[in-house]
């Protein structure tokens, strides 16, 4: 009996290695895919939005998309993280099987650039991108070409709390406008006994980035790493000090307050959202949730961000990301996959994006369409935000730095904050910060 | 076993080859393929975009200990090592305490147990975001309360002590169902009898806990001690991202060189597949880890074993 069942536990065991492989039935319905009679072909467009309204957008656009030809099928599909669709693409095309679109995050355009993946759009066919608004467009603008198609945008504003604001014997409307405009506003609102006289953004290197390219001063060298590769950073600059001082001041004065969680962003609307803020920094993507967060509550302002004392507005650095074409496609896909991202950001569909989101509409028509339509009278706080953006003043300062060590960049630059913040010397602070991220640097460019 | 081919379950060499064939299947291609293929990676320029491999030998390693990247490497070490064995000592203790009491013949025990072990069926991602929200500086029930009660507002994620302590904290809750389990099932296994002989010896609470329990329990403490180790290097990530992403830095001057909380196992990952994804790196730190770990092991089974009193 015992043998009987060893043997039969035998044979079970044997018979699993039959199926270890795993793949006999995806292997048997991808050949029939393969071997299916290619009147349609696939254009596979991945992205990295988790949520539900925004990568509905997208389905619905490659509806729409595929309704009116009927060579290609756009097929959307949601690939986790920016990092994760980035790692995904890669790996993918390793094995002959990349995606045609790739959603890459701003901060994410040199590493998708030297991973050798993509073809710059501008070279697929001829088009035309002077409708694309010139700052967010020239972020993707590499060595002269444009490289991808600028998709979701956005870029940090202040928001006031205008409650206390007047309680602290401003005008309602009053907006600092630089460095020492915060610290005097957050001083006289603190010995009015206002509760929650601080500013409250997250300790996020993007912030850093803005005030730097607000300074009109590049990141790294090298003309921001447009010139040619960057080698080295910035971070202990005159203009990287100016910031360095403000954030020491804010601390030491008491007038800063997060959550103490790095680039913690819904941790820090909360506090502001619960009015235990009276200035607040976060991206205009944020303005429909925040807004709303805030109703009912207090009174809600937006405005420019502050910039240091003495510079002159230079503008901010476009967040977020764009879409990229791969290189390892027949030419009539490439072409199709160029032709789904220029409908997906036409003017109607920026139109309706932004609507959505709160992310620019990255095309000059747009703007004017939604002028046209009477959208920023309705909802005047969105318009603050495209004023800064089109105030914004066209260099390498403003185009945004490319480095391969960007994300390491921020890591970096937020622990040598949080230092100042506890109190630690700025320019010891910043000149650690500077070795640690040109040693990644250098580290990332030997890979060439 | 002995060699007793009368005893022998399993007739031939052979078979048993076959029987533990799936297993070894799995562990070579899941367990020490990606091992020897990481510690092989330690040895390159890796990068994960850009798919580079170039043979640079033990420059990672160097960058470990020598140079601008040493300090942070060096204070994640070390930090490693602390969480692991606070989150060993008050997690077994107070579990060991607990079941203790859970496990008394009183109304509601059963409920009381099922609430200890509770916390453990939840991902730690959901535990992660609770706790971030309980202990939001501002606008978190905690502080709420403590203002309140106290007027005072603690800085859980920003003041290295309290970070450290909220970290340890929610580790050690995590995994107190999973201890307590382990406990509760050990504490019904132990016969009466000793119990009695030491009454009638008139033996006390204390003395009989400590001479009695203790020993008899050293079997599942054993067990408790390595899983509890293991999942204070390894299964904390989760917790640790969610809640305080590896920070906050230390004060100016003593471990300010990278967050309190960035054990090794997170700074593999951030290494690795945060930035600007330098594998190699990673794969020499994470090669650390496992001599580390290795060394560990090594100590307990040679110590602890000896002590262990495996009852009957």
């Amino acid at each position: 009996m015992k043998k009987l069942i060893y043997s039969l536990m035998f044979l079970l065991t044997l018979s699993t290695f039959a199926f270890a492989g795993g793949s006999q039935e995806s292997k048997s319905s991808e050949d029939t895919k393969v071997e299916a009679p290619k009147e349609v072909k696939e254009i596979y467009c991945w992205h990295a939005f988790s949520d539900a309204p925004r990568s509905k957008w997208i389905q619905d656009r490659a509806d729409e998309f595929n309704a009116t030809q009927s060579d290609f099928k756009v097929v959307v599909e949601a690939k986790g993280s920016y990092r994760d669709t980035l790692q995904a693409a890669v790996l993918a095309d390793k094995q002959g099987a990349a995606p045609h679109i790739v959603q890459v995050f701003e901060v994410g355009s040199q590493l998708a650039f030297d991973t050798g993946i993509f073809k710059p759009i501008g070279e697929i066919g001829s088009f035309d991108t002077d409708d694309y608004i010139q700052p967010v467009l020239n972020y993707y603008t590499l060595n002269g070409k444009v490289n991808s198609i600028p998709f979701n945008s956005s870029s940090p504003i202040l928001y006031i709390n205008k409650d206390k604001l007047v309680e602290a014997g401003y005008d309602a409307d009053y907006v600092p406008e630089t460095f020492s405009d915060v610290i005097e506003l957050l001083e006289t609102a603190k010995s009015k006994g206002v509760e929650g006289a601080k500013f409250s953004f997250c300790l996020h290197g993007w912030y850093f980035e803005q005030w730097m390219s607000e300074q009109g001063a590049e990141m790294v060298n090298n003309g921001n790493g447009r010139d040619a590769r960057a080698t080295e950073t910035m971070l202990n600059s005159p203009a990287a000090m100016k910031i360095g001082e403000f954030v020491s001041e804010l601390a030491s004065k008491d007038l800063y307050t997060y959550t103490g969680k790095f680039e913690d962003w819904d941790g820090n609307d909360a506090i502001f959202a619960e009015g235990k803020a009276l200035l607040h920094m976060t991206s205009t993507a944020d303005l429909g949730n925040i807004a709303a967060a805030c109703e009912g509550k207090f009174d809600m302002g937006v405005g420019f961000i502050p910039i240091p004392d003495g510079s002159e507005r230079n503008g901010t650095v476009i967040g977020g990301a764009s879409v990229w074409i791969a290189k390892n496609h027949p030419a009539d896909e490439l072409e199709a996959a160029r032709d789904f991202v220029l409908y997906m950001t036409n003017t109607e569909n920026m139109v309706s994006w932004h609507k959505l989101t709160g992310y620019y509409p990255v095309r000059n028509s747009s703007v004017e369409a939604l002028k046209e339509e009477g959208w920023f009278d309705t909802d005047a706080k969105q318009l603050v935000a495209f004023n800064q953006l089109l105030s914004t003043k066209i260099n390498k300062a403003t185009a945004g730095a490319v480095a391969g060590t960007l994300l390491d960049n921020r890591t970096i630059i937020e622990e040598a904050l949080q230092k100042i913040i506890q109190g630690a010397d700025v320019k010891a602070s910043l000149d650690e910060a500077k070795e640690i991220s040109d040693a990644k640097l250098d580290e990332y460019n030997a890979n060439f | 076993m002995s060699n007793n081919n009368d005893n022998a379950v399993f007739s031939g060499r052979w078979q048993i080859i076959a029987l533990l064939l799936p297993t070894i299947f799995i562990l070579v291609v899941f367990l020490y393929f990606p091992a020897w293929h990481s510690i092989l990676m330690s040895f390159f320029r890796n990068n994960l975009f850009l798919g580079t491999r170039n043979f640079i030998g033990f420059e990672n390693f160097k960058n470990l200990f020598i140079g601008p990247f040493a300090p942070a490497f060096i204070q994640s070490f070390f930090q490693t090592i602390v969480l692991g064995l606070l989150t060993v000592v008050i997690g077994l203790s107070l579990s060991l305490f607990l079941s203790y009491q859970a496990n008394k013949n009183i109304k509601g025990a059963k409920i009381y147990r099922m609430l200890l072990i509770w916390p453990f069926a939840m991902s730690p991602a959901v535990a992660g975001t609770i706790f971030l929200f309980i202990f939001n500086p501002e606008v978190g029930v905690m502080n709420n309360l403590l203002e309140y009660l106290f007027s005072v507002k603690p800085r859980w994620l920003d003041s290295p002590i309290l970070a450290l302590m909220l970290v340890t904290f929610a580790t050690v809750w995590k995994n107190l169902g999973y201890n307590i389990v382990f406990y509760l099932a050990a504490f019904q296994n132990i016969s009466t009898e000793p119990l009695e002989a030491a009454d009638i010896d008139g033996a006390g609470p204390f003395r009989k806990f400590f001479y009695i329990l203790l020993p008899l329990l050293s079997p599942t403490t054993f067990f408790l001690l390595f899983t509890n180790l293991s999942y204070a290097f390894f299964e904390t990530f989760g917790l640790i991202d969610i809640l305080t992403s590896g920070g906050p830095v230390g004060p100016p001057g003593i471990l300010d060189n990278t967050g309190i909380t960035t054990t090794l196992m997170y700074k593999v990952f951030s290494d690795g597949f945060g930035g600007s994804s330098n594998m190699g790196f990673a794969a020499a730190e994470g090669f650390i880890l496992l001599i580390m770990v290795g060394v560990f092991a090594y100590f307990q089974f040679r110590s602890m074993g000896k002590r262990v009193h495996y009852q009957g």
